[in-house]
């Protein structure tokens, strides 16, 4: 690994750009330093040398938080990308323009890019920006976040290395958005089962909402690459928030209460006619807890370094997002398999969170007070 | 940066953390060395050890000059002038190198338990210390593990009601790794024990001053009570579980699981039902050392106590001593603080410390030819 | 088992010889029938023949909810016993009188007796019954029921088949008066270590109270002869209400909030340094659940035809009743381990129970709400 610093900027300097992390009092999910400017300013590996965001406030409010001079805060990017020459890059606007700063900071010459979720809005951005990402030996990494927590992670070194048997189901509570949050937990579904999906079919919330572009709810179901099957519930999950379930011949680990807990399951002897019975085991903690957003850019350092894709690449993001399409295809068709991947690449949805994004929802917020 | 310096450089000192590979009562770096290189407070500046294998093998882990090893640990405090020092040496000579270490004008120590042997070379060890205002950590480190320490802060800030009981399944030698588990009742409990009963493995046991097993029964100043178990526990190894008025936290497994139970409505006519609710993790989990060396720099810096003090070294050794005088007196309850200060116990590690255990264990293992 | 049916009596009508079962919405704890009245009306070997208690409303209430004639309630139950000779006799009246009462009925010549707990107040009267019934070959369950529950029996069965190795340890969290609900406790202590206690230590919850012979909080710590060690919070509980662990080198059962969860840990491969873990597997439930009622009347029918003692018989009664005093001697000694059994028979815990036993609960709750 390299020893310089590296000079790195964050485009979008609004909650998760800059302040998610203040708000943040328990661990589980979030492992401190986790969001952009609070992770740059924390690691070893990076300076943070610059802001950009066309909303002064949003500006002002940054500059004092982190630490920055006035000149070092953009309104427009391209000038900050122009000025400030940074390696890495994140990207912390509004999906609707995600893409196309992507592109941009890619030509500018970035070595790395840590995008926010969802990655785009329509498969053929996902496309153009991957294409070029590759062309130009830029590293991206998606912020699907349990790809960097550690109980996750773990799961994920069981399945990897056989602890839990052949894997058979990968079940999801998550109430969301299938592209805003839904990206979350398709992308979570995909890292723990270790595998590509097929197919899938899909029921959305209404007819009306799988008709249009906006995004939406829906549940669906999933056939990976690896036998393995998946659910969704992507519509209202009541007493269970945020669960992923990971079931396999030998063992399984289920992340409850948007990760605030992790059990872990595997055979003891008895049961009915000695079939055995699946015992709570503790969860293997591994011996450091590495912070989130520390494990990102290490990752991207790695990247840059060798090549390789990060943990949660820009592939990575594509695929959540053509999974959910696909979900609201397979309703769009009366309820029909989709396989993927899909030709139609002007398919997009709409994230929520573009939606009045003409004002930042901070502003917003300050507005209204 | 603090210059650091280690006396006794055989497992503890130096490569036990090369044998940890799964976390939960430990997060890495652990140990007195791994933790002095990993810390950005201090450098690793010098060992000593009487053993010269112990030296080497010392100077090739942790990249020293063989110039900064040294056979007398004397030598060492004269030529290197350290900051801060580790103790780790067999407990038999701990109480003699602390005051050297202290009259040579070091800043700190970082001692390994049990902090001594006697309750008069603990006396005279936090005398001299507090005239030379050297800080004494003891290396309890549970009172460095993320659950527990979040467990100690939902008992102080209420979130338990009122604590009422501390239990500890702890199979151990009372002093040895006693002086862990009773001063981890201690730390969750927040209070001074006043009196204890105890019953030892035998007779025989207690009537001598060798290391020994028992269990004792500890009532603290502040209503709290506890029970011991370091008798064999079988299929409870190391467990505490701390019990308020309102909630309950369990640390299972040596730390490897924790479960925090509170109060929610039903039960056989609507008392209520002790429901199992996800832990609170904290937003950071920092390796142990790390957070011991932080915990001496504030301690330094400031003149604080450290989290584990020599005070609460003492207090540990006294209780497992009252708790031998108990089954001495023929099963009667022992008032503290312990009148006789030349009462000691021989902790278990001392046994053949003539030779450190890693040298051998070298020489038993058969030569290849 | 014998093919005939059993005549029952109850003396004291209150709320365990009648209408406990009534309040209990949950099992775990409970499994209905339990308390004695509709335990006899359901079980195929007794029939509900008769009632006594001195007070006339208590009479009404039970004769109307079991449809008994009114004459078949009497105020005084030397009486009854004259008049129906019933086979088995609840006792549930205030502790107070179980003692005299058991004796008379013993003398009128009773088969089995179902008594509730706390067995006796003094180890001299639990001496005088037991010795009476050993002479007259009657048969004394006490009434501390989970020795009739089927998490219990399950972790008891665990334990004699070796499934949780050579146990260790037993700990109880349980908030209560050292003879009211701590005979329960102890009991089920005494129960699921298959042992007798050897010595004990104990502190109360003041050193008034343990200078009297009022019914009393404490904490204690117990040796048993299997080599077992035991510690017993009766003090308050708080998040922890009605404990039990039972912990051996091979298993564990913990029984959780009152019996409503029953918890069995076993070794699984792992852990660091490949020591293994603990893991947390399914209770082993048994295929069918007894009703805990009818569950004591089998085995009394069974220790009528074989002489065989009941699972909780009146040794236990008078076991329970020693440890908790002995308990608190060791309190009254100045804290010192106080070695079991104890020499002076006087001893005596006044069960909580007795305070206001003029007028029955029932009533006064009755009274409390129509002044």
């Amino acid at each position: 690994m390299s020893e310089s610093k590296f000079r790195a900027a964050v485009i979008g300097l609004g909650r998760m750009g800059s302040t998610f992390d203040d708000e943040i009092e328990q661990g589980g999910q979030f492992f401190m330093p986790y969001c952009h400017a609070p992770t740059y300013t924390a690691s070893p590996r990076t300076d943070l040398i610059a802001g950009a965001d066309p909303h002064a406030e949003q500006g002002e409010i940054f500059a004092d938080r982190w630490g920055l001079e006035r000149g070092q805060i953009y309104a427009d990017y391209r000038e900050m990308l122009e000025a400030e020459r940074p390696d890495f890059v994140s990207i912390c606007t509004t999906a609707r323009l995600r893409a196309q700063i992507m592109i941009d900071a890619i030509n500018a010459g970035v070595k790395a890019i840590w995008a926010e979720k969802p990655f785009t809005l329509s498969l053929a951005e996902a496309d153009e920006v991957i294409e070029l990402g590759n062309r130009k030996d830029v590293a991206i990494a998606v912020n699907c976040s349990r790809r960097y927590n550690v109980f996750f992670n773990e799961a994920r070194r069981m399945v990897d290395e056989g602890e839990l048997g052949e894997i058979l189901q990968i079940t999801a509570y998550a109430q969301c958005n299938l592209s805003h949050n839904g990206s979350h937990s398709i992308d979570a579904m995909r890292y723990l089962a270790a595998g590509d999906v097929e197919w899938v079919f899909g029921e959305m919330e209404s007819d009306e909402k799988a008709a249009g572009d906006e995004d939406l709810m829906g549940n669906g179901y999933m056939a990976f690459d690896n036998g393995a099957r998946g659910f969704l519930r992507g519509t209202p999950t009541g007493a269970a928030p945020w669960e992923f379930d990971l079931i396999g011949t030998e063992g399984r680990v289920r992340s409850l209460a948007q990760g605030m807990e992790a059990q872990y399951y595997r055979w003891v002897p008895g049961g009915l006619r000695d079939q055995g019975l699946p015992a709570r085991a503790p969860f293997p903690l591994p011996t450091q807890i590495p912070s989130s957003g520390l494990s990102v850019i290490e990752d991207l350092v790695d990247c840059i370094e060798t090549g390789r894709q990060p943990r949660c690449s820009g592939e990575d993001g594509r695929k959540a997002l053509e999974i959910a399409i696909a979900l609201r295809e397979s309703h769009r068709r009366g309820g029909r398999r989709v396989d993927l991947p899909l030709a139609d690449r002007s398919l997009r949805i709409l994230s929520v969170e573009i939606r009045e994004d003409a004002v930042p929802a901070r502003v917003r917020r300050m507005q209204r007070n | 940066m603090y210059r650091a310096a280690v006396i006794g450089l055989g497992r503890m000192g130096s490569t036990f953390d090369d044998e940890i590979s799964s976390g939960g009562a430990i997060f890495l770096p652990y140990c007195h060395a791994p933790s002095y290189a990993a810390s950005p407070y201090t450098e690793l500046v010098a060992g000593a050890d009487l053993h010269a294998e112990q030296g080497a093998i010392f100077a090739d882990r942790w990249g020293l000059d063989q110039e900064h090893i040294y056979g007398d640990y004397r030598e060492m405090l004269a030529a290197e002038r350290p900051d801060i020092v580790s103790i780790c040496t067999t407990a038999r000579h701990r109480a003699a190198i602390i005051q050297d270490a202290i009259q040579a004008g070091v800043k700190a120590i970082w001692a390994e338990k049990p902090l001594t042997l006697s309750l008069a070379e603990a006396d005279a060890i936090i005398e001299l210390s507090a005239r030379n205002s050297v800080a004494i950590a003891v290396n309890c480190s549970r009172r460095h593990s993320p659950f527990l320490t979040e467990a100690r802060r939902m008992a102080q800030s209420g979130e338990l009601g009122d604590i009422l009981q501390i239990t500890a399944y702890t199979e151990c030698y009372i002093s040895h790794n006693g002086s862990h588990a009773i001063d981890t009742m201690r730390y969750l409990v927040d209070g001074d024990v006043e009196w204890v009963f105890g019953e030892m493995e035998s007779d025989e046991e207690a009537a001598g001053e060798e290391d020994l097993m028992g269990n004792g029964y500890l009532a603290f100043d502040n209503g709290v009570r506890g029970y011991i178990r370091a008798m064999p526990t079988g299929i409870a190894p190391w467990e505490f579980d701390l019990i308020g008025t309102e909630g309950r936290v369990r640390s299972l497994s040596n730390g490897a699981e924790t479960q925090y139970y509170r109060w929610v409505p039903g039960g056989l006519r609507d008392e209520g039902l002790p429901a199992r609710a996800p832990f609170p993790l904290p937003l950071s989990i920092q390796g142990t050392g790390l957070s011991v060396i932080a915990d001496l720099v504030n301690a330094i810096e400031t003149g604080s106590d450290p989290r584990c003090s020599a005070e609460d070294g003492r207090k540990a050794l006294e209780i497992a001593i009252a708790m031998r005088e108990s089954h001495r007196q023929g099963g009667r309850r022992v008032d503290l603080p312990v009148a006789d200060r030349s009462l000691r116990i021989l902790s278990v590690e001392i046994g053949g410390d003539a030779v450190p255990a890693r040298v051998r264990r070298l020489q038993q293992e058969p030569v290849v030819a | 088992m014998s093919e005939s049916t059993y005549r029952a009596a109850v003396i004291g009508l209150g709320r365990m010889g009648s209408t406990f079962d009534d309040e209990i919405r949950q099992g775990g704890q409970f499994f209905m029938p339990y308390c004695h009245a509709p335990t006899y009306a359901a079980s195929p070997h007794t029939e509900l023949v008769a009632g006594a208690d001195p007070h006339v409303e208590q009479g009404a209430i039970f004769a109307e909810r079991w449809g008994l004639e009114n004459r078949q309630i009497y105020a005084d139950y030397r009486e009854m016993l004259e008049a129906e000779r019933p086979d088995f006799v609840s006792m549930c009246t205030t502790a107070r009188h179980r003692a005299a009462i058991m004796i008379d009925a013993i003398n009128a010549g009773v088969k089995a007796i179902w008594a509730e707990k706390p067995f006796t107040l003094s180890l001299a009267e639990a001496d005088e019954v037991i010795e009476l019934a050993a002479k007259k070959g009657v048969a004394i369950a006490v009434n501390c029921s989970r020795r009739y529950n089927v998490f219990f029996t399950e972790a008891r069965r665990m334990v004699e088949e070796g499934e949780l190795g050579e146990l260790l340890q037993i700990t109880a969290y349980t908030q209560c008066n050292l003879s009211s609900n701590g005979s329960h406790a102890i009991d089920t202590m005494r129960y699921l270590v298959g042992g007798d206690v050897e010595w004990v230590f104990g502190e109360m919850e003041s050193d008034e109270k343990a200078a009297g012979d009022e019914d009393l909080m404490g904490n204690g710590y117990m040796v048993f002869n299997n080599g077992v060690r035991g510690f017993l919070r009766g003090t308050p509980t708080g998040a922890a209400p009605w404990e039990f662990d039972l912990i051996g080198t091979e298993g564990r059962v913990r029984s959780l909030a009152q019996g409503m969860e029953t918890q069995y840990y076993c070794w699984v491969p792992g852990g660091p340094r490949g020591r293994n873990l603990p893991a947390r597997a399914p209770f082993p439930l048994p295929t069918s659940i007894p009703a805990m009622g009818p569950a004591v009347i089998e085995d009394l029918i069974q220790c009528i035809d074989s002489g065989a003692p009941p699972r909780c018989s009146d040794e236990d009664g008078r076991k329970a009743l020693e440890i908790a005093i002995a308990m608190r001697e060791s309190h009254r000694l100045g804290g010192c381990r106080v070695e079991l059994p104890l020499a002076d028979r006087s001893l005596r815990l006044l069960s909580s129970e007795i305070a206001q036993d003029a007028v029955p609960a029932r009533i006064r709750r009755l009274k409390g709400r129509w002044p």
